[in-house]
């Protein structure tokens, strides 16, 4: 595989097709193998499914490897290398360059699932779910591996080789976050490719026992935390580039990787119900199918133009391709999930409202609103265009906002008061003898931030509530401690609750983040004249110079700003490639209570005058640090409990708590 | 004692009463319908060309709109952040006005989405997008400019 860096430029792209082509191959086979084995039950043909996921992740893998050599070393030869890199550009957006064009970001997705189907192989028990849950895989992969080696490959040989590539977009490479965010969405939503084929399994033969639901947890919980991760770095790549201070926009794009955020937030607490009480069976196999699918919604979206958005590639045929496996995702799951739908039966009556499952039930209520207002302002555009035929239509965030921040208020109550209550049933007694310290929390929080000077109610609320949730989570862990004999030893033996907690409070500091930054975000626009200073927003800025600055893809005009006193270096970046459209790369101050930040959006040729926009968002550093301690806590709920040195007994069963 | 053989097996599948979750289903479209119609109406932005304005202008005058069209005699002051131009689509224009700094790839005849609304025959905007394709060119021809306001954000 090495001597692939001496091949000459005309063999990656022959080579990196047939690799694609053998997967292919793999995956045919291997789904026919699986369900061979399924149907007969033959341990045989199985284990060949089995192994023919690892010749599919092997030369997935070498199509990647030839991808990325051939975007190393500027093989123009390729198609993909030519229209998306170009010589000039850094060794580090080269590489980017793997997933910064459809073909590519496909590839990816195909080598994070083949990737993933890989690592299930080897952790996938003997038992009846195995080549079914492998079957479903592969129905997966053969989609994304098809349309790789078929309408989108990215292997496509140019007849006519140009000397240089048309280079990477612009905006794609203006900021470090574009190597993180993509990879990491990937993550997210290969991730939940797992739990959905366990569901696909368990429906299929009918085993619809709580196995799967134990197994997948694992599984869901590290694609959610990517997922989120990814989410919340997209929006930092937006704050940092896109110059207008903000960082959530409501864009089709990024609904469609928060509306699987939001199922899975719900299918994650819902099996916790399933595990506990056998409950919520049915409810838990429809969460997770629609999770997938909306995962593969996204991509179309994104992929198809159907819908505007920033993120929106010329689509091709690529857009039909994802809406057709979408449908049939829609329709087989509906259709195998109605078929067994019978034996979905819960073992008790359905949750008491007063109890923990009554709480999740109604939060798991709010998160599938809350997805499907999403999706109808996501796709309501489309509708209008195609009902009233009026060319373009949009939802603006006021929309959004209108729903988002009653449910996500309502979630957060209900966030501090389900792990108060008992499973089964709570007395109205014992629930306001526990919920009385948290209200009277709330409410106090609530009061000092109106004496404060804070008068919007969203926000009055939003601190009420982190007041009354982190309460509730310290008198918990307190009664916990006091029980276990110590901080320490309740912390060993519960790492699964304490990681909900700690997401919880992570939860809650992003929260208090959005509050901030939603409401008290500052705004002005102003032309700076050299050595003139100006006060703008309680700020003194003065313009001390503007520099030329040119680098090999590109040129940058810097404006030297100092505000009060401390110097910023607010650029605007133009590449090669763009022509003469900027990117601004904005300078901010981050700081625990605020960040200040600058951008520039016209200077002067003769470097006499900048004019510049100042924006001062309060608490806009918390939604980083939130994200950081919710995926620590849901790292933490993965770490299995310590046992009691007398309790030596093998551990049969996952832990419960 | 053995129990006398029944003629039919017992049923495996326990019947469900089917109205909890018929009724919280058309619960949930009920309370999207409502929130989405009542609101979304109102939220509904509307994207015209000049000419379709005029067209339209009963129903869309006062009302948050984007336009799109061509910039003509643009004047700008960096200064006072001061910008008037003309927005047109050939068939019709109007006058635009807007306050903010403006990037630099606003010129004369490129394409423009102005977001905002009409009072009396002057457009205040208060948003301005200019428009570029996506290999980052901006339009020079009318018909390329109508398939680029197709795509406006």
């Amino acid at each position: 595989m090495l001597n692939l860096i001496t091949f000459d430029g005309g063999a990656a792209a022959p080579l990196g097709q047939l690799s694609l082509l053998g997967a292919l191959l793999f995956c045919l086979a291997g789904l026919g193998l699986a369900l061979l084995g399924g149907v007969t039950r033959d341990a045989r043909a199985v284990e060949a499914a089995r192994r023919a996921t690892w010749a599919v992740f092997a030369l997935v893998s070498l199509g990647t490897l030839v991808l990325l050599f051939a975007l190393l070393r500027d093989d123009m030869s390729v198609r993909y290398v030519a229209e998306h890199s170009m010589r000039a550009s850094p060794t580090w957006i080269k590489v980017t360059g793997l997933w910064g064009a459809l073909e590519g970001s496909i590839l990816l997705w195909a080598w994070l699932l083949a990737g993933f189907t890989f690592i299930l192989s080897l952790t996938l028990r003997r038992d009846a779910l195995r080549p079914w849950a492998l079957g479903t895989m592969f129905v997966s992969l053969l989609f994304f591996v098809g349309v790789c080696a078929t309408v989108a490959s990215p292997f496509t040989p140019l007849a006519a080789i140009p000397a240089d590539g048309r280079g990477p977009n612009p905006a794609l490479q203006n900021h470090w976050m574009m190597a993180v965010h993509p990879v990491l969405l990937y993550l997210g939503f290969v991730g939940l490719s797992v739990p959905f084929a366990y569901a696909v399994a368990a429906l299929v033969t009918g085993r619809l026992s709580d196995h799967w639901v134990v197994v997948t947890r694992r599984w869901t919980l590290v694609a959610w935390t990517f997922l989120t991760a990814a989410i919340v770095a997209g929006g930092w790549w937006s704050y940092e580039t896109l110059g207008w201070g903000g960082y959530w926009a409501w864009d089709p794009v990024e609904n469609a990787s928060f509306i699987p955020w939001l199922l899975t937030t719900a299918f994650l607490h819902s099996i916790q119900i399933q595990e506990r009480r056998g409950l919520m069976r049915s409810w838990n196999v429809w969460l997770i199918v629609l999770a997938y699918a909306s995962t593969v919604l996204g991509t179309f979206l994104n992929r198809s133009g159907i819908v505007q958005s920033v993120h929106a590639f010329a689509g091709g045929p690529v857009g039909p391709v994802f809406l057709g496996f979408l449908a049939l995702l829609l329709v087989l799951g509906t259709l195998l999930a109605a078929w067994r739908a019978p034996r979905l039966r819960d073992d008790a009556e359905p949750p008491a409202a007063l109890s923990r499952e009554g709480a999740f039930l109604a939060g798991n209520w709010l998160f599938v609103v809350f997805a499907v207002m999403v999706l109808v302002g996501t796709l309501f555009p489309t509708l209008v265009e195609a009902v009233q035929g009026r060319r373009d239509a949009s939802v603006g965030p006021a929309f959004y906002n209108a729903f988002a921040i009653p449910l996500g208020l309502g979630l957060l109550l209900l966030m501090g008061v389900g792990p108060l209550l008992p499973w089964r049933r709570a007395e109205g007694q014992g629930l306001w003898r526990a919920l009385w310290p948290l209200l009277a929390a709330g409410l106090g929080a609530a009061a000092v931030a109106f004496l404060l000077g804070i008068r919007h109610p969203g926000v009055l609320a939003t601190v009420g509530l982190g007041a009354y949730n982190l309460l509730g989570l310290g008198l918990l862990t307190a009664r916990a401690a006091k029980q276990a004999g110590g901080l320490g030893a309740t912390l060993r033996a519960q790492p699964r609750r304490y990681g909900a907690y700690l997401a919880h409070i992570g939860l809650v500091v992003l929260a208090l983040g959005l509050a901030g930054s939603g409401t008290y975000r500052r705004d002005a626009q102003v032309t700076l004249n050299l050595g003139q200073p100006v006060q703008v927003l309680a700020e003194r800025l003065e313009l001390t110079a503007i520099r030329q600055e040119t680098r090999p893809d590109g040129r940058s005009v810097v404006a030297h700003v100092r505000i009060d006193g401390e110097p910023f270096r607010a650029r605007m970046n133009t590449y090669i490639q763009g022509g003469d459209t900027p990117f601004p790369a904005p300078a901010v101050r981050y700081r625990f209570t605020g960040d200040t930040y600058l951008v520039v959006t016209k200077t002067d040729p003769k470097g006499q005058w900048a004019s510049v926009r100042l924006i001062e968002s309060p608490l806009v550093s918390w939604l980083w640090w939130g994200t950081v301690l919710i995926c620590l806590g849901a790292s933490l709920t993965l770490v299995n409990p310590a046992r009691p040195v007398r309790a030596a007994a093998p551990r049969l069963a996952p832990a419960t708590d | 004692m053995s129990a006398p053989l029944s003629p039919l097996p017992r049923a495996r599948v326990r019947r469900r009463n089917p109205w909890p979750p018929v009724l919280g289903v058309a619960a949930l479209a009920a309370l999207v319908g409502a929130i989405a119609f009542g609101n979304l109406n109102q939220s509904l932005e509307y994207f015209v060309t000049p000419t379709e304005y005029q067209q339209q202008r009963a129903e869309l005058q006062g009302r948050p709109i984007r336009i799109g069209g061509l910039v003509r005699n643009a004047k700008y002051d960096p200064q006072t952040l001061n910008l008037r131009f003309v927005v047109s689509d050939g068939g019709a224009s109007f006058p635009v006005q807007y306050t903010g700094a403006v990037s630099d790839l606003f010129k004369e005849n490129q394409g423009v989405v102005v977001r905002g609304q009409f009072q009396g025959e002057t457009f205040h905007a208060s948003e301005l997008v200019v428009k570029h394709s996506e290999e980052y060119n901006v339009p020079k021809t009318q018909a390329e400019l109508k398939d680029m306001l197709k795509t406006a954000p």
